[in-house]
């Protein structure tokens, strides 16, 4: 929402703001921003510019900090990763090896792995602060990231081609190196992946 | 010392008198010269006529002349090494006896010569209102009494004539008064209660003086108008610092007995004893000064004669603004800056306060400078971000309960004349209740921007912009070792929004809940048993009715349990009532008012009417609807005088037919139900108030801004009682929600930094 006074900006979605005018601000570059959640509203609005752009939303501004930068895409891909649970609770259908969405493994496997990735990323013990990240909690991004490719791996279906969320996240563990390419089993993206890592430098 | 080696030296010569026999030669010998070597007050050398034979304490030896004799002087000398300590000891006893009298009279000196000058300042601020008064509407003021009585309360409101023995009721309702009249002009009081902290800090212990200090009346009316004073009591607590540090400065080569403020005791004691150079409004001043004087002398040696007059000088002039400021001619003293009150300057300020508090001693000399805030405006504070915590808010948290300490000032404890908060400690105990942090809740992804609590355990849901709803149990609470506030983790999450959930409302007993989100769907969820393992299998049941009817995001949701009844407001314009039975949730009714009053950001039920629902919007109307008729009832004026403001949240008093507002325009607003005009109107932030609640008692009132504070309102006097910093800025925003909860003393906060806080 834009206010009409001088040149202040008010980036808010404020009470009664219509879904089409939501985040209807001019983006900021990350220098300009002043909160210690910056690397969160910058990386959000990347994905709203180009949700396809992947390069653009994993590429990191100039000096920022490695292991916040691969924090606050996580926590990011578990928010986006909600939607597709989501998705896929209304969508279960019945088939031979569950009888009831109760019974489905894949919603269990998703809920369960999103609860326990929020747990994760959100404790104090291992993140306390979303400015620094200790390196002992870094090495704890990978068992996140393998939980959560999981998640894909149980379910794959168009939602994927609204978002990309998962060509995302693959080049995103593919950057850091958080898993290594044997694990990646997802099909659609394999020789992508191929073709990516031999262009990838070492992040 | 003397009379310790002289009472050895009688000790060993009485040890060394027992063990020999009676009556040999050589022993008086040795006992003498043991004993002579003692350079004591008495004659313990004289033992050499004595004879050998020890005292009657010896047991059966004959008695002789020289023993008894030997026997006497010897208890003699102990009783006069006794009798010097004891008078050593009285002396220094009634050494420091003297010192404490003298400190202590030096400290009632200088809170009486403070309190003197307060009066001048009130009676200099009298006449300049009775000139300005003048000026404006070419009548004289009705002053009431003009006589230099000595607590000339505003005379707007009622006056009185208060007696040098001041009674606590008074003080207390002309405080009310000026509370009130701060409130109008912008001071919240926490500001004012960090001003009277620091003045009781500078005024010290003792107040049994005659006349003693009267409530802090330098407050003005807010009465508009170029040179209007404003915020009288920093005023008064800076010139009185300002003054401290001056004198302070202008006296390094005086000898200081005790800090600083000892030494302004001989100049101001010496204040009336001159003359002439005062202008005529301060002749009555110094009548008043007459009679407060207290007879006593300070130890503080004299100081001479130019240095008094150049400090009296200097207090006078400072009262020279007052006649002056208001006609623009400049005061005799150049260092008086304008009224146009610079924010920046105040700001500046305020963080040399804070030093000055923490250090009495500081000699830095700050440039004396008085200026004068703007009339009406809210403090400035410069936003840095995230951690924009000026001094303001240290200072104020010092009064919420933050960490800031005063130092050594922070432990002078105040009798209850001079304590502004007494009148508080009348209103309802539960009120004295300063909240601290004790949960953090920490889950969400995204900002929250929605809070329930549960209606009897201690349990809460969020709602929040990353799609889910979670719900805690913060009896199952986790201690982590580095935080003072616990963490605690949801034991459930609820999943079916797509987008950000804006809103949620508790059903009745707590068993269901409903959530609107950003898909304009409107859900309702059984809440699951808050024992559960937050593990368990998924229970599609959990998610029990979708309602659908609105066009776009549901911004807000309310619940009334004795109708039944759940009210939405959606950004298509509409409020919607629904029946969100089990059975089969309807939409009863669609109030479309996007034409007449524009969006509507916020429902509440009408806790007096249970079939009224009172709406705000976006234009800054606010409306009372009529369920049965199924029509607007009335308007509320809660738009104010300066146009549109968005209101982001309306509030239904649990008891009184009143509706609370939470503007755009940092106001809170207080409506009359049955009249539809505005009770009483604030500014109770530094940036838009967000949100609101009544606890469930219509004592405070809580209230969250996008400014990171929170604070409690109390509904009997609409004054601030707590401020508490909490939650970080995401974008522009910070506190999306607030609550109270319906049967314990736990208040939450819901911010756009994905937590939630709760407070007990």
């Amino acid at each position: 929402m834009v206010m009409a006074e001088g040149a202040a900006v008010l980036r808010r979605n404020r009470p009664g703001t219509k879904v089409q005018d939501f985040y209807n601000w001019p983006d900021e570059s990350f220098d300009e921003m002043d909160s210690t959640l910056a690397v969160q509203q910058y990386i959000q609005q990347n994905i709203r510019a180009d949700c396809c752009n992947t390069d653009k939303i994993l590429e990191p501004p100039e000096g920022q900090e490695e292991g916040v930068w691969k924090y606050e895409h996580l926590r990011q891909f578990c928010l986006e990763l909600n939607g597709l649970a989501v998705k896929f609770q209304r969508e279960c259908h019945p088939d031979t090896s569950h009888k009831t969405p109760k019974e489905c493994p894949a919603i269990h496997y998703t809920r369960h792995t999103l609860d326990g990735a929020a747990c994760l990323l959100n404790s104090n013990k291992h993140f306390l602060s979303r400015v620094s990240i200790k390196e002992s909690s870094v090495a704890k991004l990978g068992s996140v990231c393998h939980r959560i490719y999981r998640i894909f791996s149980h379910i794959f279906d168009e939602y994927e081609n609204e978002t990309f969320l998962c060509h995302r996240f693959t080049k995103f563990v593919m950057k850091y190196n958080l898993m290594s390419k044997d694990n990646l089993i997802v099909p659609i993206l394999g020789e992508e992946v191929q073709n990516s890592v031999s262009g990838e430098s070492e992040a | 010392m003397m009379e310790e080696r002289a009472a050895a030296a009688v000790a060993s010569a009485a040890s060394s008198c027992r063990p020999l026999g009676s009556g040999t030669a050589p022993t008086p010998t040795a006992a003498a010269p043991a004993s002579s070597p003692a350079p004591g007050p008495g004659p313990v050398g004289k033992g050499g006529g004595g004879g050998g034979s020890p005292g009657p304490t010896a047991g059966p030896e004959p008695l002789s002349l020289p023993g008894i004799l030997h026997f006497i002087q010897h208890e003699w000398a102990r009783f006069e090494a006794e009798k010097a300590r004891w008078e050593a000891e009285r002396a220094e006893l009634q050494a420091q006896v003297a010192f404490l009298q003298g400190e202590r009279k030096g400290q009632e000196n200088l809170k009486t010569d403070l309190v003197r000058r307060i009066k001048m300042l009130e009676y200099a601020l009298k006449q300049e209102r009775a000139k300005y008064h003048k000026l404006k509407f070419g009548t004289d003021l009705n002053q009431g009494e003009k006589k230099a009585d000595l607590s000339e309360q505003v005379s707007n409101g009622p006056v009185e004539s208060v007696t040098l023995e001041n009674s606590p009721l008074v003080w207390k309702e002309g405080r009310q008064l000026l509370r009130q009249y701060l409130e109008e002009v912008g001071y919240t009081d926490t500001i004012l209660d960090m001003r009277s902290k620091r003045v009781r800090s500078l005024l010290g212990r003792s107040l049994e003086l005659n006349g003693a200090a009267e409530p802090i009346e330098g407050a003005p009316r807010a009465a508009p108008g170029p040179g209007a004073l404003s915020g009288g009591e920093s005023l008064l607590v800076k010139q009185i610092e300002e003054q401290i540090k001056r004198n302070a400065a202008g006296k390094d080569g005086k000898e200081r007995l005790s800090g600083s403020v000892l030494e302004q005791i001989p100049f101001l004691q010496n204040c009336e004893d001159e003359d002439s150079d005062e202008d005529d409004e301060l002749d009555s001043v110094q009548h008043k000064k007459q009679r407060v004087r207290l007879p006593s002398k300070a130890l503080v040696p004299e100081m001479e004669d130019e240095d008094e007059e150049d400090d009296s000088e200097d207090a006078i002039n400072e009262f020279d603004f007052l006649g002056s400021g208001e006609d623009g001619e400049g005061s005799p003293d150049s260092r008086r800056c304008a009224a146009e009150g610079n924010p920046h300057e105040l700001e500046s300020r305020r963080v040399k306060l804070q030093g000055i508090l923490a250090d009495l001693r500081d000699v830095d000399g700050l440039p004396p400078k008085v200026t004068i805030p703007p009339p009406g405006t809210p403090q400035p504070r410069p936003h840095e971000g995230s951690f924009g915590f000026s001094s303001d808010v240290f200072i104020m948290d010092t009064i919420g309960g933050g960490e800031v300490s005063l130092g050594d000032l922070a432990d002078l404890t105040v009798t209850n004349d001079n304590d502004l908060s007494c009148d508080l400690s009348d209103s309802k105990d539960a009120f004295k209740k300063t909240w601290n942090p004790k949960f953090t809740l920490r889950s969400h992804y995204d900002g929250i921007r929605s809070l329930a609590f549960h209606h009897s355990h201690s349990a809460l849901l969020t709602a929040s912009e990353d799609g889910t709803l979670k719900l805690w149990n913060l009896q199952k609470a986790v201690t982590a070792k580095k935080n003072a506030a616990l963490d605690v983790e949801p034991i459930h999450a609820f999943r079916a929004h797509r987008g950000p959930v804006l809103a949620v409302a508790m059903g009745s007993n707590s068993e269901y809940c409903y959530s609107g989100g950003a898909d304009a769907r409107i859900h309702s969820w059984k809440i699951p048993d808050l024992n559960m393992d937050p593990y368990d299998g998924y229970d599609p049941s959990v998610l029990s009715h979708v309602l659908e009817g609105h066009g776009d995001a549901v911004w807000g949701l309310a619940f009334s349990p004795t109708s039944q009844r759940l009210a939405s407001c959606s950004a298509d314009g509409t409020v919607r009532i629904w029946d969100p039975s089990s059975s089969g949730p309807s939409c009863l009714c669609t109030f479309p008012m996007a034409g007449e009053h524009g969006i509507p950001t916020s429902v509440a039920f009408t806790s007096t009417e249970p079939a009224h629902v009172v709406a705000s919007f976006r234009s800054g109307d606010t409306v009372l609807y009529d369920l049965e008729a199924g029509s607007a009832l009335l308007t509320l004026e809660s738009r104010g005088s300066s146009g549109l403001t968005q209101i982001n949240q309306v509030v239904s008093h649990p008891n009184q037919p009143l509706t609370i507002t939470a503007h755009d325009d940092r106001g809170i607003r207080f409506l009359d139900n049955r009249t539809g005009k505005s009770v009483h109107s604030m500014v109770a932030h530094l940036d838009a108030v967000t949100c609101l609640a009544v606890d469930p008692n219509g004592v405070f009132l809580m209230s969250g801004s996008h400014d990171c504070s929170l604070r409690l309102w109390s509904l009997d006097n609409k004054t601030c009682v707590q401020e508490i910093t909490a939650h970080r800025k995401k974008h522009e925003e910070a506190i999306h929600a607030v609550a109270c909860h319906p049967s314990k003393a736990l208040i939450a906060s819901a911010g756009a930094d994905a937590l939630a806080k709760v407070f007990v």
